[in-house]
């Protein structure tokens, strides 16, 4: 929208349009996150009476910092296969084959919670690639509720990879493709150009993207609950088994995991700011 | 064979690769959701039929639909209008603290939605809330970094020339807006609108913490028959019935923000 020049005069007239986005952003979240956080430290506990304490945390400090460690492992390594995968789709789509970007989108409207449905009758070892290899039930490795979580990686990698290629296949089809052939005028060849124009001027929608998808999937319920092990659990699955629990004085832990979980993903967008503020292009 | 060939034939596995990748996992369900009777080693079903089609309709399939539906509307309704008039506001440059308002309308990406839900529940229960308008509300939140989003790319290669052109030729401000801004700004708004829808549409962890087993929506119903065993031609049925409709409504709205964006 075209502006007129200088720099617009700030007004609070104006802030009266954000605020039908921004009060139930402000309300929902400072509401849900802050009575997380008052219950985690026992300030507002079902039963009895409220006492400042750290004891949800202290109680299963142990089970919170190995479920932690393994939702973080579980949303790298499905954040780093959705990244390749996702560049790699932007790449051939810019290119002019856009078959794989079709199937991608597809995707798109795909709930991850049948996402895990259909994974499952894919990858158990009764599923349909067992059947296709006509592997017997001891044959065929433990993907769905195994040691490594590979079905749950697998589903994430999945729908985040369609995510990360979208969002690149936007950006290279506005901003890289000028630059490209310029560069290819001058005589850069293909991989100077993937190298030296294409990777730097993607890299911030990739770092957002990829960030997006890091804290969505360390956030995410249904496909650990679903194609996971029992033990050791991710935290939100550690989080509603204990909300979920008869016991109401497993609440305030419920809490505790959940406020983690946040944490962590609030971590993860520092560092992603870090990374963006480095590269040279960002703005 | 030659380096550029080698290259070619490298490039069109690659491809394939991908597309595989992306179609194979949705394979099962397809062929899950007509098959009556599929024991194990068979590669294919033994005997095809609607048996899954007919334990979802007996489930409450279409009153699930139906709140599925409700839930994916109002969220639109709700999202798409505050996130266009956030954008218009960010986009003129006249907000105060713009990159905290934009921080606050981008967190409910980042923040883990079963979290603000858990954490809501106890507010909800105790201040006697009805437990769907609390599920529209966490869902309306969870909707607008997308909306406002989108809205902002549409306006940032907005011209409103336009406008100024019809307000000199003597439009009132709501013709401006019925005639001149909206249609401009159709596909964008359609987009939006349906990607807000998705997160109604298909929300599973809200519905199943805040609805607390009274708001039982198509994912609900899946995920009660995923946890059991057996299920998996009814599981893949309500799946595919879950899929379908916003997939044909990704292809309208593709095609309309084509259309329109030849035009203009």
């Amino acid at each position: 929208m075209s502006r007129p020049p200088g720099t617009p005069m700030k007004s609070w007239r104006s802030a009266i349009w954000v605020l039908p986005a921004i009060v139930p952003v402000v309300i929902v979240l400072g509401a849900g996150l802050g009575s997380a956080l008052v219950q985690s430290l026992g300030l507002m506990p079902l039963v009895g009476s409220p006492v400042l304490t750290l004891d949800a945390y202290r109680a299963q400090a142990g089970d919170i910092a190995t479920s932690a460690a393994l939702s973080v492992a579980i949303a790298a390594a499905a954040t780093t296969i959705g990244v390749i995968v996702g560049v790699g789709l932007a790449l051939t789509a810019v290119a002019g084959r856009r078959a794989a970007l079709w199937a991608g989108t597809v995707t798109v409207p795909v709930p991850h919670l049948i996402g895990a449905a259909t994974m499952g009758l894919l990858l158990a070892d009764s599923g349909l690639l067992a059947r296709l290899f006509g592997l017997s039930e001891g044959g065929w490795p433990a993907l769905v509720g195994g040691r490594w979580w590979i079905a749950v990686v697998l589903e994430f990698a999945w729908k985040e990879s369609a995510f990360i290629g979208l969002v690149v296949v936007a950006v290279l089809t506005t901003r890289v493709a000028a630059y490209d052939e310029t560069a290819a005028m001058l005589g850069a060849s293909r991989l100077a150009r993937l190298r030296l124009v294409t990777f730097p001027l993607i890299r911030p929608a990739v770092v957002a993207s990829a960030t997006i998808s890091f804290a969505y999937t360390l956030g995410s319920y249904e496909v650990a609950r679903l194609l996971g092990r029992a033990y050791p659990e991710p935290l939100p699955v550690m989080a509603i088994r204990l909300f979920n629990s008869i016991d109401l004085a497993t609440r305030p832990q419920a809490a505790a995991a959940a406020v983690v979980t946040a944490g962590l993903a609030l971590l993860a967008v520092a560092g992603a700011l870090t990374v963006l503020r480095r590269s040279a292009v960002w703005r | 064979m030659s380096a550029p060939l080698i290259r070619a034939a490298l490039g069109r596995a690659l491809r394939v690769a991908l597309v595989l990748w992306f179609v194979v996992p949705l394979v099962p369900i397809l062929l899950w959701a007509f098959a009556n009777r599929w024991p194990f080693p068979d590669l294919l079903p033994q005997q095809w039929g609607l048996d899954g089609v007919r334990s979802g309709l007996a489930a409450g399939a279409p009153r699930a639909f139906v709140v599925s539906a409700t839930l994916g509307l109002a969220v639109a309704a709700i999202a798409t209008p505050a996130g266009a008039l956030a954008a218009r506001a960010l986009d003129s440059g006249r907000v105060p603290l713009p990159r905290l308002t934009e921080a606050v309308l981008f967190a409910p990406l980042i923040l883990p939605a079963f979290a603000v839900a858990l954490g809501l529940d106890v507010l909800v229960l105790r201040a006697r809330a009805p437990s769907p308008v609390a599920v529209v509300a966490v869902l309306v939140v969870a909707a607008i970094p997308y909306t406002t989003y989108l809205m902002r790319v549409a306006f940032g290669a907005y011209d409103s020339g336009y406008e100024d052109e019809a307000r000199t030729l003597g439009a009132s401000r709501a013709t401006v807006l019925i005639r001149v801004q909206i249609p401009l700004l159709a596909p964008a708004l359609s987009g939006a609108a349906f990607l807000a829808f998705l997160v109604g549409w298909s929300d599973y962890v809200v519905t199943l913490l805040i609805g607390g087993g009274r708001v039982v929506s198509v994912p609900i119903l899946v995920g009660s028959f995923a946890a059991g065993t057996g299920n998996s031609a009814v599981v893949a049925a309500l799946s595919l019935a879950a899929v379908v409709p916003p997939l044909i409504l990704l292809i309208v709205v593709a095609r309309a923000g084509r259309r329109t964006g030849t035009r203009t």
